[in-house]
């Protein structure tokens, strides 16, 4: 089932510097793209069905379409590596194993957008990935791919890392802006949307790393070739980190619209120790989970996971077996939801807090009926109220949570119920 | 005039002012959207989500009506259920971790949190597990003080020291319910605008040292003044209570709206001028030094006149321009030089652009606009050959330190009126208490040649006479307001058929040639 469209050059020795990249088609789109008008690249990113990886699965050419011309403005491309969300760990190995397929992919689509800075956010926990990183770009300066004249061409690209100080919500697009601009890192109120005023008030455009890493194939293959992978409406391949309870966790690239147990059983080898299924996250943490027999006709695309009311998220997939305590389970989620908010909005700088307290209190067993109603109740008045989601990244899961495994809560507070009064 | 569009607000048609937020085009219509970081002055943010309404057909359907302009056509929900229900729910967020000590709080009787959860919530709390707790009664410098457990961080107080002063002191510090707003270790609040901070606060979480625990601001009765710290003229709310068994007392000032004059702030030297209105003032008159009745000193300053040819009579630049022109009249009819000198309330360079001036007084524009010579050299010259000179609240030593002033002062008699007590009021021969500009109405001329009529806030328990009536008392009469303005409307064209009821709230701006003199 594994294909190898981005992890194509991820097995070889030294991926990740020049000299092996390029042995392996590293930069070769280039003579062809400097050859083509931007409007073209735009268009057959737009025909290849291209989505955002990051998480929302909004088109990538559709996106850059919206940046208005002629602005007197310098145009902007905002590469968001900040991959934070719990379980997702795909952006991680193109950094480390493919830099230069990140780069290539930046030069594509800076020459598509019009723009000549490039700002790439990466995570500040990734110590090691922004040394390889920052090694390639060198390397990529040094060979003539960035800097005056990229490629020998009169186009300049300057690449510039910026590293985060470790927070999630700097992950989110405009709360990555303020903090490339050295503010805090907190999410701006839309509209206007960055593609209207973004870095430093300037058109810009903000893609994940998985996706800039996507074009070097499209140009080079066409869009017919990309969407000759994936389904319909979810074309192309996608990184998929599968982790928690099974036998081979690891980072697999799939074709969009695999059935989900079958990648869960073949692929990543089945829930382990012959365990029996609880529940599967599929996209990250911020995503609701789906049941056994929910999951048992989910396929991995943006369209199935709308239709069972969860998302496709980042991809990566949580495999939960028999044993796992959900209520703690709720409490780890909110419990990280909770530190990482910036706490601009009311909602989720006092919600969020409340709720955590709430699930701590029904795991000491202290907890009653009301509590868990109380909860649910929170999830809705928080969601959708703020300036960002990360509100609802948190609400989403937690009443999915709180709707299929009611009984679980239900079980703490019948022993809260029966238990001696503590002392 | 800003064009009129037509919008809808729970499906009545309103008409508004086009350009504006939702907040303030619906507010000017009455309709009140409920909110809490958003402030006309300083823009805005957004943090609060209390003021997000429906938008019917709108997409996205819930907006925050801040950042929202008011658009013709638009449908506006603001008492549907669901935003009903966000006004009711952000209220509980905001109040979970707040500590509800109303009862000690200073901000009790005028605080949102107060207003909104009666309005908008009204239920008891759910909160059953344990509150945040932060840090409490923080000194930030310059006379404020900050609790965070009742702060909403809204964070107005750090966009005024970031837009308004431009100095940036305050920023709020950690994430979550965390997010606290603070100072830099060791750098407390350092600008001469710190104290609006308390008045931006929507809640109790900025309150001000020296308002402190002294009164609840629902006994303060609170007066429009205008502040007579500079020649600025800036809007005040004069708040002042008189405790049974007491004399009225002003607890503070606040700013008071003009978009003419000093906008939404005034500076804290001015605000805490409130005090010289409640200390050191003269309350009984002196002869020679010991307390006399008014009516004997009234009497005393009548023999003095009948046995003196050449008289000075020096006016204060603070005076109204009713007195200053009752001073006028009188020296005209009595053939007395009349003189404004008063370089001392002068402090070159202290003024900042801003609200601050250089000019230490309230109404120097209005010396010179009826012609009043303010120069040195023909003050002292009349000086010195004067045998009586009647002060008018002017603070010579000011101008003229004490040791010069002793020997240019050798053989002339000196009255003087004024509503503090000072040296002079103990050396001069006769001193006469008179009222201070919380105790009178009046107009006086700012800086930028606005005239603005001020009432009286103050009602003391013995009034002392305004300086106009001091002056009508020379000649054994009684002060004639009413006439006193007719006059003055007679005298500035852009007063002419105004009444002291008519003139305008932010004030009636005198054309370039009138503010520059007015013929005599």
């Amino acid at each position: 089932m594994e294909v190898k469209i981005l992890s194509a050059r991820f097995h070889l020795k030294n991926s990740n510097t020049l000299k092996v990249a390029k042995k392996h088609g590293a930069y070769k789109t280039l003579d062809k793209l400097f050859a083509t008008p931007a409007e073209d690249v735009i268009d057959e990113v737009k025909r290849s069905g291209l989505r955002g990886r990051g998480g929302a699965g909004f088109p990538a050419g559709v996106k850059w379409g919206f940046l208005p011309k002629n602005t007197g403005k310098p145009v902007y491309l905002a590469v968001n590596s900040d991959e934070s969300e719990p379980a997702t760990f795909k952006d991680r190995y193109i950094l480390v194993k493919d830099p230069h397929l990140l780069i290539e992919g930046i030069i594509i689509c800076a020459y598509a957008i019009g723009c000549h800075d490039t700002y790439i956010y990466i995570r500040g926990e990734y110590t090691t990935q922004v040394k390889v990183l920052q090694a390639a770009l060198d390397e990529a300066y040094a060979a003539g791919y960035l800097g005056d004249k990229v490629a020998g061409q009169d186009y300049r690209l300057d690449v510039t890392v910026h590293r985060g100080a470790g927070a999630y919500v700097c992950g989110e697009e405009t709360a990555l802006l303020e903090s490339i601009e050295g503010k805090k890192g907190q999410p701006r109120s839309k509209p206007p949307f960055p593609a209207v005023a973004g870095l430093y008030g300037c058109p810009t455009i903000i893609n994940n790393v998985q996706t800039i890493a996507s074009l070097p194939f499209i140009l080079d293959k066409g869009a017919d070739a990309y969407k000759a992978y994936g389904t319909e409406k979810s074309p192309g391949t996608h990184l998929f980190g599968i982790s928690g309870h099974v036998e081979k966790p690891g980072m697999y690239e799939l074709p969009l619209g695999l059935p989900l147990l079958e990648v869960i059983n073949k692929v990543a080898g089945g829930v382990w120790k012959g365990r029996k299924l609880k529940g599967i996250i599929p996209g990250g943490s911020s995503t609701p989970v789906l049941l056994p027999e929910e999951a048992a006709d989910t396929t991995l695309d943006y369209e199935s996971m709308a239709a069972h009311k969860t998302m496709f998220g980042s991809g990566g997939i949580v495999v939960l077996d028999e044993t796992v305590d959900i209520v703690q389970l709720v409490k780890n989620l909110i419990d990280f939801y909770h530190h990482e908010s910036c706490g601009q909005c009311t909602p989720c700088r006092e919600g969020l807090g409340w709720m955590l307290k709430i699930v701590k209190k029904i795991l000491r067993r202290e907890g009653t009926m009301e509590d868990v109603f109380l909860l649910r109740e929170l999830c809705d008045n928080i969601e959708m109220k703020t300036v960002c989601v990360l509100s609802a990244a948190c609400t989403m899961p937690v009443r999915s949570y709180l709707d299929k495994f009611r009984h679980e809560f239900e079980a703490y507070v019948a022993e809260a119920a029966t238990a001696p009064a503590c002392q | 005039m800003a064009d009129k569009i037509t919008l809808f607000v729970n499906g009545v048609e309103v008409e508004v002012e086009s350009g504006k937020n939702l907040i303030d085009a619906v507010a000017a219509a009455g309709i009140e959207i409920p909110h809490l970081c958003y402030h006309p002055a300083l823009g805005a943010d957004g943090n609060c989500r209390m003021c997000l309404v429906g938008i019917e057909d709108g997409r996205p359907p819930l907006v925050p009506a801040c950042k929202t302009p008011a658009q013709a056509g638009m449908k506006v929900l603001l008492d549907a259920a669901h935003i009903k229900k966000i006004q009711h729910d952000v209220m509980e967020f905001e109040l979970i971790n707040h500590p509800i000590d109303c009862p000690i709080c200073d901000q009790a009787g005028e605080c949102k949190l107060q207003d909104y959860y009666m309005t908008y919530h009204g239920q008891p709390s759910r909160m059953t597990v344990p509150q945040v707790q932060k840090d409490k009664k923080l000194d930030f410098g310059c006379g404020v003080v900050h609790d965070q457990e009742r702060c909403v961080t809204c964070g107005r107080c750090v966009r005024f020291c970031r837009q308004i002063t431009k100095t940036g002191e305050l920023g709020i510090v950690n994430r979550s319910d965390q997010a606290r707003v603070t100072i830099f270790p060791g750098r407390p609040l350092n600008n001469r605008y710190a104290l609006n901070v308390v008045d931006l606060c929507p809640v109790g979480a900025m309150t001000s040292r020296d308002f402190r625990f002294q009164q609840r601001v629902w006994f303060l009765k609170k007066s429009p003044g205008i502040c007579h710290g500079c020649s600025k003229g800036c809007n005040i709310v004069i708040d002042h209570h008189r405790e049974k068994y007491a004399d009225d007392r002003i607890y503070r000032f606040r700013p008071r709206h003009n978009p003419q004059v000093n906008g939404y702030f005034i500076c804290d030297e001015g605000r805490l001028s409130y005090k010289r209105e409640n200390e050191g003032r003269l309350t009984a008159a002196r002869l020679g030094g010991q307390p006399v009745a008014l009516a004997d000193a009234l009497a005393a300053c009548h023999d003095e006149l009948q046995r003196t040819e050449k008289v000075v009579v020096l006016l204060s630049p603070n005076l109204s321009l009713e007195q200053m022109l009752a001073a006028r009249e009188w020296a005209a009819r009595h053939g007395a030089t009349l003189s404004g000198y008063s370089d001392g309330y002068l402090k070159p360079g202290d003024g900042d652009g801003y609200l601050i001036q250089d000019d230490k007084s309230a109404n120097r524009a209005g010396l010179l606009l009826l012609g009043i010579d303010c120069r040195r050299e023909t003050f002292l010259a009349a000086l010195a050959e004067a045998e009586l000179l009647i002060n008018c609240d002017n603070e010579l030593e000011r101008s003229i330190p004490a040791e010069e002033l002793q020997p240019l002062l050798k053989g002339t008699r000196t009255i003087l009126a004024t509503s503090h007590d000072s040296p002079s009021a103990s050396t001069a021969e006769i001193a006469v208490p008179v009222a201070s500009f919380s105790e009178y109405d009046g107009a006086v001329v700012n800086c930028d040649g606005i005239l603005q009529y001020f009432r009286k806030a103050v009602g003391k328990n013995e009034p002392l006479p305004d300086m106009a009536d001091f002056i009508a008392a020379l000649d054994g009469t009684a002060a004639d307001r009413a006439g006193l303005f007719t006059a003055l409307a007679a005298l500035i064209p852009a007063l002419a058929g105004q009444s002291a009821d008519t003139v305008p709230a932010q004030g009636l701006k005198l054309n370039e040639n009138e503010a520059a003199h007015v013929s005599a």
